[in-house]
């Protein structure tokens, strides 16, 4: 493979430039958009799955796509938006995904860590507060959080991932939300 | 949960459907996320409901600030890991169509990927021009069919535009005409964004 470019002329490129190119199928702009981007998904992505499993495979599955469908990608300029939706996509794939083999299987599941009491008891500003709150949660009612308060998912584009009724959403979302302020309440 | 609401409430936060003026969480949630419209007198004017929107407003402007915290926390990209992703997208070329070469060798040709990665290094011979997306118009697969390139650009700050976008077409030009024997017709470049020039002592 021969490398069009020196990394550093595009590494601050703006991102339709890289994604226009990528689209084109130049791989030196599509490595700095992953080395851009990934931490973002990563996060993204840890805060979906079950205490934050397999964040590797599903951030490159992701990638994976994205680089398969940049040429359909309509506004290059949204790049960022797009790789967040793929990635929730890929993390939700990949809880159902177990959940199935695991049912086929029988076995029993590895128990999430979800529950950080320690973290709980070092927590002092209202943000730690947040984070120790969040990982408290229900996974299903994280999962739906995170979807619309990181992902930006409308109720209905999260019935649609999770395949919950709409109204399942709405009740998961307030009791979420319900939970977070009674913790954060409590710590301020 | 008892002693939860019981603590909130002498804190003056209560949740519930009777500190809510018969309002419940769920609806004030929906009514935060759409931007309090239509207007809801019956929550406006509830000062339980005003309560618990401002600490939903709270916990909603925390959100960007801690996921923010969680990406700068995530660790620098994992370089094995990189390499692995980077060798299946290899697998992948875009090849696109292929362009027809005449030749006395026989039926001879090049990629539409391999023309476009020729009209991106055009961008070799103008300092700080970075092309993004290229176009290819027309029916590349027919000998001497007449194409227009459409070509994406972000232009250098500080030197003329017009400037950037004749030199860089009269480059692609000069490459198309070298290496192809598409009949172009026109260059058509969108420039959409302008970018600073990374100062020399920043240059990695």
């Amino acid at each position: 493979m021969t490398r069009e470019h020196e990394p550093s002329a595009l590494a601050d490129a703006d991102d339709r430039t890289l994604a226009g190119r990528a689209a084109d199928g130049d791989t030196a702009a599509f490595a700095i958009i992953v080395r851009r981007y990934t931490p973002m998904m990563r996060a993204y992505a840890r805060k979906i799955l079950p205490g934050g499993a397999d964040v590797d495979d599903v951030v490159q599955e992701a990638f994976i796509t994205a680089w398969q469908k940049l040429p359909s990608l309509d506004d290059p300029a949204r790049v960022k938006s797009w790789l967040m939706r793929i990635t929730s996509r890929k993390a939700v794939d990949r809880i159902r995904a177990r959940r199935e083999s695991d049912d086929i299987d029988a076995v029993d599941p590895a128990a999430p860590e979800v529950a950080t009491p320690a973290r709980v008891a070092e927590a002092r500003s209202s943000l730690e507060a947040l984070r120790a709150a969040l990982a408290e949660l229900p996974e299903d009612q994280r999962q739906c959080w995170t979807l619309r308060e990181i992902g930006g998912y409308t109720y209905e584009e999260i019935a649609e991932q999770l395949d919950l009724p709409v109204s399942t959403v709405r009740g998961m979302l307030a009791r979420a939300r319900k939970t977070l302020i009674v913790r954060m309440e409590q710590w301020r | 949960m008892t002693d939860e609401r019981d603590a909130l409430r002498r804190e003056g936060i209560g949740l519930e459907p009777e500190d809510l003026d018969g309002q419940s969480m769920e609806r004030l949630s929906e009514y935060l996320d759409a931007g309090r419209t239509p207007p809801d007198p019956a929550i406006d004017n509830s000062p339980g409901c005003q309560i618990a929107l401002d600490a939903l407003e709270r916990l909603r402007g925390l959100t960007p600030r801690l996921f923010a915290d969680d990406v700068a926390a995530e660790p620098a990209v994992d370089e094995g890991w990189m390499a692995g992703l980077m060798g299946l997208i290899a697998l992948d070329a875009r090849a696109g169509r292929r362009i027809p070469i005449s030749s006395e060798f026989g039926d001879l040709g090049i990629t539409e990927g391999a023309v476009r990665g020729e009209i991106r290094a055009a961008e070799a011979a103008v300092p700080g021009a970075l092309i993004g997306r290229t176009r290819l118009h027309g029916d590349v697969t027919v000998p001497g069919a007449s194409v227009r390139v459409a070509l994406d650009v972000s232009a250098p700050y500080g030197v003329p535009i017009d400037d950037t976008v004749g030199r860089l077409r009269a480059e692609v030009w000069r490459r198309l005409r070298d290496h192809t024997e598409l009949t172009i017709e026109g260059i058509d470049i969108t420039v959409h964004d302008i970018h600073l020039l990374p100062s020399p002592e920043e240059e990695r």
